[in-house]
């Protein structure tokens, strides 16, 4: 069966990117959360149990209760949310790393069968794993995908790896390579990661506390502060993510900015419109300086958390002076953005700046420091923005598998009986120009 | 607890807790070493007689015991096919992580589902007799375990079935 | 979820997406049984168009496909796109009115590979009718063996159809590849075949399951797959199982999903299975833990004390 595509999952902590390989989009977004029955029985295998008499090991209530099809009656991601009233909602991912092994092996059942709809036996599978991910984790990944699905072959990439990969579709990039700074902003964590020609440079890795619940709380912060008394409480925070993803940008200088503003409020000033999720009524809403103050937080983290100071730009520095000498100069040149919180406008052009500015400015002072003895070549900074950013993960997996080579990369159902899961432990790194 | 299952844990206690016996014991074979010397099977004179405890032809347990490390060999009841594959899944998972079960043994011995190796480290860090409590637990719940998963497997396609039929007019 | 849904949710999606707010698109994708679609914008936004292709496109052409694609798609069918079966052309701009008829729209839509796969069971429902129209043959006529219609909807399995005048054959080959799915499998068709004696089950289709030894009616056939992991499952359709036209439509959507719903059930299965072994795997760990004695000091005492060393 070689000519169906092989399937691409992105599981993220936030949300799950489901499809084939060869499209530019994923057929499904859901949210990573899944809607069971009776909370009790998923948390149990966690919870302290009562210690139980030696005989009565294996009694267990909800051992014996679970006889039936119980495990059966759950939702996932939209559907879950749906029915949070009656099932308790679950989230298997944190932080990136799969936590519930029951669960996340229910969802992946509904999303091959219900919504993918395809057969395991007949596809190729390319799943993601977070930087960093414990073996362990992928031998579990391996033992469900092919012990319960038997799905034919399977290749687990790191997603930092995919971000690059999903930047050659940019059209500035002109080298396929595998060697670059991965800014990885979700939903829930910003993550900054090296790669050298597909792999991980695990010890430099950085992680920011702010990423895009951060900026709509923030928002929302800033609109209950001056007083929109318009928006209705219970959708304050859907209308702070609206605006964030509707109207917000980066600026060029915060300060400049808030003059033009000021000068000009007509012409900088938005009205959002919104109705009332409970009682219909449309209400109306300025939008004002959180228009470019929403990204900011990134490059000035003071004006919104009191814990985290350094600006990206600094981090990024900081992680690429952290990484082996001899890539730093691959790294620098090809810093890629991945991830919904990396879409406002003018981002890249920003970071490229402050970047820049960082690097050329220590440049100069080891020059002086030399005493005019050595001269730098320079160091060239290059942010890529391209158009798939938003799914830039999923999509890098997508462009790599559907590569004629990818099946022979991928280990196949009958490596997997013949070696064990420990087969998992390797995969060979593809796709590159340069390899 | 049937009858004959009594006497066969308790024989299968009884035996292990006297197998249990074991002091550190270096090498013979090479200097500084110190090597499970049932695995290692190089110093014949260290090594004690096998002992083989049946209940029947399907279920039996195996106790190698030497100067410094026991290792102990289940053979799980299998009647059918899908006890078979049952067992054979289940103690698969359970090697798979082995690495939480210090006393686990990756591999099973030949002609054995699933095999323990205690050594004298092991008894020195942990308390005999509860050790000795895990495997007699282990081998009820495994018999336990196979038998609830069968039936829950039946009621599956029980329910699977109907439910399915029961749609056509 | 019990039962897998007879419609194609990538389908619905999208046209009711693109139905709203026109995009350009172009997106591949798959249903069950290898079958292959293609949704893309080949000229302009509005016009969408949707392509499938079905490995037994030929033979379902043979039993009639084009002629149910015809009647439930009309106006619809256009030129079939290169490497695909069959092509609908719609406009987005003709479609109804949000509400119901364009909901119903949709689904039929997405409906298309449940609609392509009906064809031959149309056609055996409709030869039952003729058969039985026609009554008993006489003494002397000789009785012309009812052509049996072999779909092979996958590279090793196949659907045979086989109409006589009081009741629909309908054998399934399956073939389960993998050991576990194999005994899985065994116990699931057993409980099919013993199911009919549920009451809920009473006017259910027999369904009969032989391992390895193919049902007498198409025993005479070349080139049947042997071997330990082949079987045969026989549905039994009597006419009231497709007596009116809806009742008709159902059957036809369940008896097509039937392996698709063994397969699934026999995976959740053993993710169940999987998750019965964790929860046993914590156990074992808990009761090993208690053979590690805790670290000395005001542990100890609270041993001594605690409940987790009472036992019997």
């Amino acid at each position: 069966m070689a000519g169906l595509a092989p399937v691409v999952l992105d599981n993220g902590t936030g949300s799950a990117k489901m499809g084939f390989a060869g499209n530019s989009d994923p057929s499904f977004v859901l949210p990573s959360c899944i809607a069971t029955r009776g909370g009790n029985a998923a948390s149990s295998s966690r919870a302290p149990a009562v210690p139980n008499k030696p005989s009565s090991l294996g009694s267990g209530g909800h051992l014996a209760s679970k006889r039936g099809i119980d495990d059966l009656d759950f939702f996932i991601g939209h559907e879950a949310l749906e029915h949070s009233k009656t099932y308790s909602v679950n989230y298997p991912i944190r932080h990136g790393q799969i936590e519930d092994w029951d669960q996340m092996e229910r969802y992946w059942e509904q999303c091959i069968f219900k919504y993918l709809r395809c057969e395991p036996e007949d596809h190729d599978f390319l799943l993601t794993e977070p930087p960093l991910n414990a073996p362990e984790n992928r031998e579990a990944t391996a033992e469900i995908m092919f012990e319960s699905f038997n799905v034919k072959g399977l290749y687990i990439a790191v997603q930092a790896v995919l971000a690059l990969a999903a930047s050659w579709s940019s059209a500035k990039v002109t080298d396929r390579t595998l060697t670059g700074t991965v800014i990885d902003s979700g939903d829930g964590v910003t993550h900054v990661i090296p790669v050298a020609e597909g792999y991980v440079i695990g010890s430099a890795i950085r992680h920011i506390p702010i990423a895009g619940r951060d900026i709509s709380s923030f928002v929302q912060q800033l609109l209950r502060e001056r007083g929109e008394t318009g928006i209705p409480p219970e959708d304050s925070l859907r209308v702070a993510e609206k605006i964030k993803e509707d109207y917000s940008y980066v600026c060029g200088d915060m300060v400049k900015e808030f003059g033009k503003y000021d000068k000009d409020p007509s012409k900088f000033f938005a009205l959002y419109e919104g109705l009332d999720t409970r009682t219909g009524k449309a209400y109306k809403v300025d939008v004002g300086y959180e228009r470019f103050l929403a990204p900011e937080i990134f490059f000035n983290p003071e004006i919104a958390s009191s814990d985290f100071l350094t600006p990206l730009p600094d981090v990024v520095d900081q992680v690429i002076q952290n990484s082996p000498i001899d890539v730093r100069r691959g790294l620098y040149n090809n810093i890629v953005l991945s991830g919904g919180s990396t879409m406002f406008d003018h981002f890249g052009r920003r970071l490229q700046r402050d970047l820049k500015h960082i690097v050329d400015t220590r440049i100069q002072t080891s020059e002086a420091l030399s005493g005019g003895l050595m001269r730098s070549t320079g160091v060239n900074v290059n942010v890529v923005t391209h158009k798939k950013q938003r799914y830039a993960v999923w999509f890098g997996g997508s462009l790599l598998a559907s590569t004629p080579e990818f099946h022979g990369y991928c280990h196949s159902k009958a490596d997997y009986d013949e070696v064990g899961p420990s087969l998992v432990r390797r995969f060979a790194i593809f796709g590159s120009a340069t390899n | 607890m049937s009858n004959t299952l009594r006497p066969y844990l308790a024989c299968v206690r009884s035996t292990l807790t006297a197998a249990l016996t074991l002091e550190s014991f270096p090498s013979q074979v090479a200097e500084r070493h110190n090597v499970a010397e049932i695995e290692a099977q190089s110093t014949p004179e260290v090594l004690l007689t096998p002992l083989l405890i049946s209940r029947n032809s399907s279920e039996q347990v195996l106790i190698e015991p030497s100067i410094n490390s026991v290792r102990l060999s289940i053979r799980i009841k299998q009647a059918d096919d899908i006890e078979r594959i049952l067992a054979h899944k289940f103690t698969r998972f359970l090697m798979m992580r082995a690495e939480a079960f210090v006393v686990l043994r990756r591999v099973p011995v030949k002609g054995y589902d699933i095999s323990f190796l205690v050594t004298n480290r092991n008894v020195e860090e942990m308390m005999k007799h509860k050790l000795v409590d895990f495997v007699i637990e282990f081998m009820e719940a495994v018999d336990k375990e196979i038998s609830e998963a069968k039936l829950s497997l039946n009621a599956r396609a029980r329910i699977v079935a109907e439910s399915f039929l029961s749609s056509f007019a | 979820m019990l039962a897998l849904e007879p419609a194609n949710r990538i389908i619905n999606d999208l046209l009711t997406e693109k139905f709203i707010k026109p995009s350009s698109l172009d997106q591949a994708f798959v249903d069950f049984d290898s079958v292959r679609y293609h949704l893309s914008t080949p000229t302009k936004k509005t016009q969408l168009l949707l392509s499938m292709d079905i490995p037994c496109w030929g033979e379902l052409v043979q039993y009639g496909a084009l002629e149910v694609i015809q009647r439930e798609y009309g106006q619809f069918v256009t030129e079939t796109e290169q490497d695909y079966a069959v092509s609908l052309l719609i406009d987005t701009e003709t479609v109804p009115e949000a509400g119901e008829a364009r909901t119903a729209l949709i689904t039929s839509f997405s409906l298309l590979k449940r609609n392509a796969l009906a064809a031959p069971f149309e056609r055996a429902f409709a030869r039952q009718k003729e058969l039985e129209a026609k009554g008993p043959p006489g003494e002397n006529e000789v009785v012309e063996k009812e052509q049996l219609m072999g779909v092979h909807y996958r590279p090793e399995e196949a659907i045979y159809l086989l109409p006589s005048p009081d009741r629909v054959t309908i054998i399934f080959s399956t073939i389960f590849k993998e050991e576990t799915d194999r005994i899985f499998g065994r116990v699931f068709l057993q409980e099919f075949v013993d199911a009919r004696r549920r009451p809920s089950c009473q006017t259910a289709p027999q369904v009969l399951y032989s391992n390895r030894e193919p049902p007498l009616e198409i025993r005479h056939l070349q080139g049947l797959a042997d071997g330990e992991n082949v079987g045969y499952v026989t549905f039994v359709l009597f006419p009231r199982h497709f007596s009116s036209a809806e009742t008709a439509f159902s059957t036809i959507t369940q008896i097509q999903l039937f392996r698709d719903y063994l397969h699934y059930h026999i995976k959740c299965s053993k993710a169940y299975m999987h998750s019965r072994m964790r929860q046993r795997v914590a156990q074992f760990l808990k009761v090993l833990n208690r053979a590690k004695p805790e670290p000395a000091g005001e542990k100890e005492r609270k041993t001594a004390s605690g409940r987790s060393f009472v036992r019997s």
